[in-house]
């Protein structure tokens, strides 16, 4: 058995990920809302707003309480000289492997949540599949940008 | 040759028919809107545009020249705006001839040449020249690449094989899954036709009673033959004198009984080899061969992968793949196959959702339960079998991976050629000791290919990952 990746990515992507889940449930929320007028204007039966309110408080819960601290203790990545090793995932975990010389390009990316924390992700391509490190500190994630660069420019192997 | 070169006179009338098959529509529509009144401004305003398609398609033909100079092929083209398109020789992946019903009239061929990046359609496509001019063509940009001058004179013995009328016929009445969904179909319609109001359908339904059930039969089976006999006849139209041939580093691909296609692969790009056998050929013991190519654009071909040989006996596959492609060949040996406790998945995953329509059709309409319990046996059996066939093998560098859709596949890759791998668990696979694994390649338009194992042993995919990785544990 491999011992899973060493490194974690920065704490702070459990904020941001909150603060996207956030946003993610206060349009659901919104929906609700709206539909608990509609009900009531209507005069439709309000077991389904009942549902729709359990749902989204559920929902609520675990995507913004949850599942961010779930998800940043499953993440982890290590990069060696000659393979970047991943691992993520809540309840379907998985792990993976992508030798260097397979590596195409890299990015880092930041939205504007990310930008906030001073946070960046890593996007690195290979020419048949795509991964991504989310929310690494900036300094981190174009230090990995330009390592990963680094080490896939050994000689091109076909194709 | 350096002297400019125009494209054969038919290409006009190519340029043309293209022309007016993209305006049908319009000049449909418009004749529909204005064949009361106007019919004769109408008719006006389609002999000039007619006029016009032809001036603009003999111009466009006038103005579009090729040549080859300096190791490279340059095109000009464009009537107001001049275009020029330089290729050089050893950018050039692949040049392909086809030939269409029109061009084989006129002894014409179409040429596309097609280099490494992506996108769809080919890089250059020359509508129309003569066949010997394409041959040319071929040779010439093929030529200084890595082919050796002296070599091409003595012409050492090219590995070929060509498909044989018998094995053409097999392949095409074995072609039949369409005959299968519409058997299936078939069955359901009958299913259906209870469902409908009777008062709607009493009249028919009355007839088609007193059709009597043997001519409804009758009439079922002739249905399956012609689609049976359209199979037939669609195999041997699109595999109809299937040549392959193998050419220092390249195959040679041609194939078609009207539309006669060449397709060039280069060894290099071949990323994968693939064995497919179908529910139908396997009793059989007939396989197809296909490949996994790097590139190459929509379009191309209508398959995913590019079909190395319709078919052939499971037997013959191994001397095939040593004469054609010896760092493919293998020898058959003991799979890793999954553990027993892997089963379970399988069954669910299969039958799942026929269980599930058994359970409706069963409460709802108790007396047509017979018909998804036995598709419901079916796919459990379906199940089984992906379970009992899937599995790899490693060769050194070789990985050999076989698994069952319907079709059971088995594909060779080599290790360079894998582009990542992964290893996915769910909560009860971690307690099981179970896990899948994700394989990509590169595939056709650079969207690459993958490949899954499920429910492996986690041991396997363990040391499966080691033999991946390219670091020491």
């Amino acid at each position: 058995m491999r011992k899973p990746p060493k490194n974690t990515i920065a704490a702070d992507a459990m904020k941001a990920w909150r603060i996207t889940a956030l946003i993610y449930e206060v349009i659901f929320w919104i929906a609700i809302i709206l539909f608990a007028i509609v009900t009531y204007y209507f005069e439709l039966p309000y077991w389904y707003v009942l549902i729709a309110v359990i749902i989204g408080i559920i929902s609520t819960y675990l995507s913004v309480f949850v599942l961010p601290k779930v998800r940043f203790r499953r993440w982890r990545y290590e990069i060696f000289e000659q393979e970047i090793y991943i691992q993520h995932g809540i309840l379907i975990t998985s792990r993976t492997l992508v030798p260097m010389i397979r590596v195409q390009h890299v990015d880092t990316k930041q939205g504007p949540i990310l930008k906030k924390y001073q946070l960046a992700s890593v996007t690195i391509s290979t020419a048949a599949t795509t991964h991504e490190i989310p929310a690494l500190l900036e300094e981190n994630a174009s230090e990995l940008r330009d390592r990963i660069s680094a080490l896939a420019r050994v000689d091109e192997d076909d194709v | 040759m350096s002297k400019e070169q125009r494209l054969h006179p038919v290409a006009i009338l190519f340029n043309f028919i293209k022309g007016i098959r993209q305006m049908i529509f319009l000049i449909i529509f418009g004749f529909v809107t204005f064949r009361e009144d106007g019919l004769l401004y109408y008719i006006l305003v389609i002999a000039a545009i007619l006029i016009l398609g032809l001036v603009s398609s003999i111009l466009s033909w006038y103005r579009y020249t090729y040549r080859i100079k300096n190791e490279e092929l340059r095109i000009e083209y464009g009537i107001f705006i001049r275009k020029k398109r330089f290729i050089s020789k050893n950018r050039i992946q692949s040049i392909d001839l086809t030939q269409g019903v029109l061009h084989r009239i006129f002894k014409l061929t179409k040429v596309q040449i097609e280099t490494a990046g992506s996108g769809n359609g080919a890089e250059v496509s020359l509508q129309a020249v003569k066949f010997a001019e394409g041959e040319r063509l071929q040779n010439e940009l093929k030529r200084g690449k890595n082919v050796d001058l002296e070599q091409e004179v003595i012409k050492p013995e090219f590995a070929s094989y060509t498909i044989s009328f018998k094995r053409l016929f097999v392949a095409g009445s074995t072609s039949g899954s369409l005959g299968i969904i519409i058997a299936i179909l078939g069955g359901g319609i009958t299913e259906i036709e209870q469902l409908i109001p009777e008062r709607f359908f009493e009249t028919t339904v009355a007839w088609v009673i007193g059709l009597s059930i043997f001519f409804i039969v009758g009439l079922a089976i002739l249905v399956l033959i012609i689609v049976w006999l359209f199979g037939i006849a669609g195999t041997m139209i699109k595999y109809g004198n299937f040549t392959i041939t193998k050419h220092h580093e390249e195959i040679f691909i041609t194939r078609g009984l009207l539309e006669k296609k060449q397709l060039t692969i280069p060894l290099k790009r071949i990323q994968a080899i693939g064995i497919e056998e179908s529910i139908l050929r396997q009793p059989l013991g007939y396989v197809t061969l296909f490949a996994e190519v790097a590139g190459g654009t929509i379009g191309k071909g209508d398959d995913a992968a590019t079909v190395l040989f319709p078919i052939m006996k499971k037997t013959e596959v191994a001397s095939f793949l040593a004469e054609l492609l010896p760092n493919y060949a293998i020898q058959e040996e003991e799979w890793t196959g999954l553990p027993k406790r892997a089963l379970k998945y399988y069954l669910l995953r299969s039958s799942i959702f026929f269980l599930l329509a058994s359970i409706v059709v069963f409460y709802f309409l108790p007396q047509f339960s017979l018909l998804p319990v036995l598709l419901l046996l079916a796919f459990i059996y379906l199940g089984y079998l992906r379970y009992k066939d899937a599995g790899y093998q490693v060769k050194g560098e070789l990985l050999l991976l076989r698994y069952r859709l319907f079709s059971k596949r088995t594909m060779i890759m080599y290790h360079n050629r894998i582009q990542s791998f992964e290893k996915t668990q769910h909560i009860i696979h971690r307690k099981q000791d179970l896990g899948n694994m994700h394989i990509s390649i590169l595939g056709m338009m650079g969207t690459g290919s993958h490949y899954f194992l499920k429910e492996l042993d986690v041991e396997m995919i363990d040391q499966l990952s080691d033999w991946y990785s390219y670091r020491d544990v």
